[in-house]
């Protein structure tokens, strides 16, 4: 597995700031900080769901946030996140030149994580950053399966429906934070 | 075919409509900003795009799966079944309507929430779901707002653009019953809160598709609100629907799509939510309990007679191309005025939405909304599939005239046509314009029923005497020509613009050509063509390649960019091999506009006197499309001593000329001409540089209405009085 490179996760970064997005690079052993800090520092939020992935249980970000009083919900999401203002999970993709995180997988915790909540937080590993369009569509053409969802994620959700002025924050989240880990 | 009597109801209905757009002040504010901000908007999206390298592919694509539409259907359909998804194929719109509504009823839905889909729009789906006591909400902002407003979308990107917040706040306080604020982030604050609530409680989804992948059985949805996420991942049961010209072959086809889609549709690089599935996705079927199983997952392929009538028709089978990103909406002078329910019809608008409009939805609607295109070729600018959408509509224009051939038009074309009572008329019109010049130059105010062509525009006069009349007075003072050149000088410049017929001559003079004219040269075809008419156009273009006599100069020189392309086009008139062809060929070989060909001949020269010159100057449709000339031009003036270039905005934007546009509509010509005449207004130049007759004359009469202090010229004029030749 490759590290992301400086310059991969500087374009990533600075493409998802311009679309209103927020980002952090991190390790495996801070992630549970790093997650704690997304929600509760940046936007006051105490409560949250967590669709869990391999990665999110290793790094104990439940625990991490739980530590810091943070009320979670790792089952029952379609019930708790219609209340829950956090939604935390992992992407299995990120596209450096646009921003974007990318989920696949029909997972329907993960999905609703990104549609439901008031803060997406989206974690992914550094070495699943893909740099450019192009490759994004290689590589998922490239699995053994084609996923039957992909979702590719850029920023919170908008309109500019009234008299063309831009607002963030429609019926998804109002605001996305992309918290990318080292890989080990 | 429609009868005339059907025509002439649409065209009325259209003409009230126009009137409306015209007059909203809201539809004039934030519709013109929108085109207005377009073009950069757009560019700053595609820095780093090699756009035309997308656009082959894409056209490749799209081709291959419009070339192979029943093997797109069938691999679509075993590839989305075999991942658990469910695949109808409607054959008519009625089937479609009937079995979306079959399943709701089946289902006992009582509430459908809908993310996008301009299929839908097409079925009516809304009014028959609501007729059977099934509600159906818009979720995307837009929709939801024109759901309220009982309307129709204005737009296909930004379909409720026409209303402004007062507007829309209080369709929200009427439908809330209680106030709602008219702040913008309030009433999207306040769509959210009703629309979470649908979302949650709706029976089924329903999603349109922007791109359709045969070879993985994909839909995909693009969004910016999330709704199409939404109504993807919350009900149990998901309706999706398509036409079969939304069909791609790969998955690495789809990159193509979406590469250019966002950036041309809103400007962004990438919208906040691109969705992709393929087959059913697990869904929570019982919060409580939080048990979860795969959704149903029914989509509906519209596979219509209508549909397969396009890919039927030759000059047509490219509108499958269409990816739907409202490119030639922005771009359009004409849309940017009177937006998609003026210039569209209940579902499609703009330049695409004529062929949309005549094939899918209404071709009575068509043969008058085809009417609003200036044929300026603006949209051509930005298309990703190089859609040509002038030339498709002015074939439908074509067709149109045929079947209903007007005895008006076709008079006005025959007398064109015959040149010597043409041109007795326009002398006799010389003569008889006297009450209405009262002595000047202009014509100022017309009487009655042609006073609407002088509002906010003056007509020029007649020339006393035509150019044909002075051109053997003129001395060409040429020691050792380099060659011979014909001048075709075209109805403007023989009848009007005399004194530029006749620098034509001086200038070409100075660079070492003799001109000469030939005398039996007549109306190039040009209008016969804007008017739907090729048969007359051909008896002209005969008229001319017998007049002009082409094997006997070295080239052809015009300074009307519609004359120029007209005459390189006429060897498309006749067959190949035949002595006719050879001819036409000929001369359309030789034939150029002057300031490309004076820039060829060695025309560019650092000289001119110094007298100070400040100018703008306006891209002609014809001369910068067209013929592709808008650099030779800005090197001669900028080369010429004392002269100082200041680009105006939307320098390549239409004058509203258009030929016989003017007369036809010439509300939205008016309007296109005063947005003209404030940008060369606010460059502050002295001079605006012209390379058109008919661009010539319109800003000139703009000019003299505003009482602005510009003056009009010729690049032509420009050369001939700098360098002292007049």
């Amino acid at each position: 597995m490759s590290m992301i490179t400086d310059e991969v996760y500087d374009r990533f970064k600075a493409a998802l700031e311009a679309v209103a997005g927020k980002c952090y690079r991190t390790t495996k052993a801070d992630l549970g900080k790093a997650v704690v800090k997304a929600l509760k520092e940046d936007y006051g939020y105490t409560d949250a769901c967590l669709a869990e992935t391999p990665l999110l249980k290793e790094a104990g970000v439940l625990e991490a946030l739980k530590g810091d009083g943070i009320t979670t919900y790792t089952d029952h999401i379609r019930l708790h996140q219609e209340t829950a203002k956090g939604g935390i999970t992992e992407s299995q993709y990120a596209i450096a030149d646009l921003g974007s995180i990318v989920q696949t997988g029909t997972e329907v915790d993960r999905r609703i994580v990104a549609c439901l909540s008031e803060l997406m937080i989206c974690v992914v590993k550094g070495s699943n950053v893909i740099a450019e369009w192009s490759d994004f569509f290689d590589t998922i053409g490239a699995l053994p399966e084609h996923p039957n969802f992909v979702g590719i994620v850029t920023g919170p959700s908008r309109t500019s429906d009234i008299e063309m002025v831009s607002v963030v924050g429609v019926h998804g989240p109002l605001n996305l934070t992309a918290i990318v880990v080292e890989d080990e | 075919m429609a009868t005339q009597e059907e025509l002439k109801k649409a065209n009325d209905k259209l003409n009230q409509e126009v009137k409306i757009a015209l007059a909203n002040i809201t539809l004039n504010k934030t519709l013109g900003k929108m085109c207005g901000d377009y073009p950069a908007k757009r560019a700053k999206a595609n820095i780093g795009i090699d756009f035309e390298a997308n656009k082959e592919k894409l056209v490749a694509a799209k081709e291959d799966a419009a070339n192979n539409v029943d093997e797109m259907i069938e691999l679509f359909t075993k590839n989305a079944t075999a991942r658990g998804a469910k695949v109808f194929r409607a054959k008519s719109n009625q089937e479609a309507m009937d079995f979306i509504l079959k399943f709701c009823e089946d289902r006992n839905a009582k509430l459908v929430v809908k993310s996008k889909s301009m299929a839908s729009e097409e079925i009516h789906m809304n009014e028959v779901l609501e007729d059977h006591g099934i509600d159906v909400f818009g979720a995307d902002l837009g929709d939801f707002i024109l759901q309220l407003d009982h309307n129709t979308p204005m737009h296909l990107v930004l379909p409720a653009l026409y209303l402004n917040r007062d507007q829309v706040g209080d369709l929200f306080t009427d439908f809330q019953k209680h106030e709602v604020s008219h702040k913008i982030e309030d009433e999207t604050k306040e769509a959210r809160k009703i629309m979470r609530d649908k979302f949650i409680r709706c029976d089924v989804g329903f999603s349109g598709s922007n791109c359709a992948i045969a070879e993985t059985g994909t839909v995909c949805t693009m969004t910016n609100e999330g709704n199409g996420r939404m109504v993807a991942t919350l009900p149990t049961h998901h309706l999706y629907l398509f036409g079969i010209e939304k069909f791609v072959r790969r998955f690495k086809d789809a990159e193509y799509v979406f590469r250019v889609l966002p950036r041309n549709g809103t400007g962004q690089r990438i919208t906040a939510y691109l969705s992709m599935y393929t087959g059913t996705n697990q869904v929570v079927m019982d919060k409580e309990t939080d048990k979860k199983a795969d959704k149903e997952f029914q989509i509906v392929i519209l596979d219509t007679p209508e549909r397969r009538s396009v890919l039927a028709d030759p000059d047509f089978r490219k509108v499958f191309n269409c990816i739907r990103c409202g490119g030639c909406q922005d771009m359009c002078p004409a849309f940017a005025l009177v937006g998609g329910h003026a210039f569209g019809s209940r579902v499609y608008g703009g330049g695409i939405g004529v062929m949309l409009t005549q094939f899918l939805i209404d071709p009575v609607r068509a043969d008058a909304i085809q009417n609003i295109c200036l044929q300026c070729g603006r949209c051509l600018d930005v298309c990703p599939v190089g859609m040509p959408i002038p030339d498709m509509i002015m074939i439908l224009r074509e067709r149109k005239a045929k079947a209903n051939p007007s005895s008006v038009q076709r008079f006005a074309i025959e007398t064109v046509n015959n040149r010597k009572l043409f041109h007795s008329m326009l002398r006799i019109a010389s003569v008889a314009q006297s009450p209405f010049t009262k002595g000047e130059p202009m014509i100022r105010h017309l009487p009655m029923f042609l006073s609407n062509l002088t509002v906010g525009r003056s007509l020029p006069a007649v020339a006393p005497v035509p150019f044909r009349d002075i051109f053997p007075t003129i001395v060409q003072n040429v020691k050792e020509p380099k060659g011979k050149i014909a001048i075709f000088a075209g109805c403007l410049l023989d009848f009007v613009y005399t004194d530029l017929a006749r620098d034509v001559v001086l200038d070409l003079n100075s660079i070492g050509y003799v001109v000469d004219m030939p005398m039996d040269q007549g109306c190039c075809g040009s209008p016969a063509i804007t008017m739907g008419d090729p048969d007359n156009a051909v008896e002209a273009a005969r008229n001319n390649i017998e007049a002009m006599h082409a094997e006997d100069y070295d080239y052809i020189v015009s300074a009307c960019p519609s004359c120029t392309e007209e005459l390189r086009k006429y060897e498309t008139f006749f067959e190949e091999g035949t002595e006719e062809y050879k001819k036409a060929k000929e001369l359309s070989e030789k034939s150029y506009d002057f300031c490309k060909l004076f820039y060829m001949l060695g025309g560019l020269q650092d000289s001119g006197n110094d007298t100070p010159m400040k100018i703008t100057y306006h891209d002609s449709c014809h001369l910068s499309r067209a013929l592709g000339v808008t650099e030779e031009q800005r090197a001669l003036l900028t080369h010429t001593n004392g002269v100082e270039l200041t680009e105006m905005f939307e320098h390549d934007n239409c004058c509203g000329f258009g030929g016989a546009y003017c007369i036809q509509y010439p509300e939205i010509s008016q309007k296109i001409l005063e947005k003209k005449i404030n940008n060369i207004k606010d460059t502050g130049a002295d001079y605006v540089i012209v390379d058109c007759p008919g661009c010539m004359m319109q800003i000139t009469g703009g000019v003299d209405a505003a009482g602005l202090p510009v003056k009009v010229k010729h690049t032509a004029q420009v050369i001939a009085e700098k360098r002292g030749l007049v």
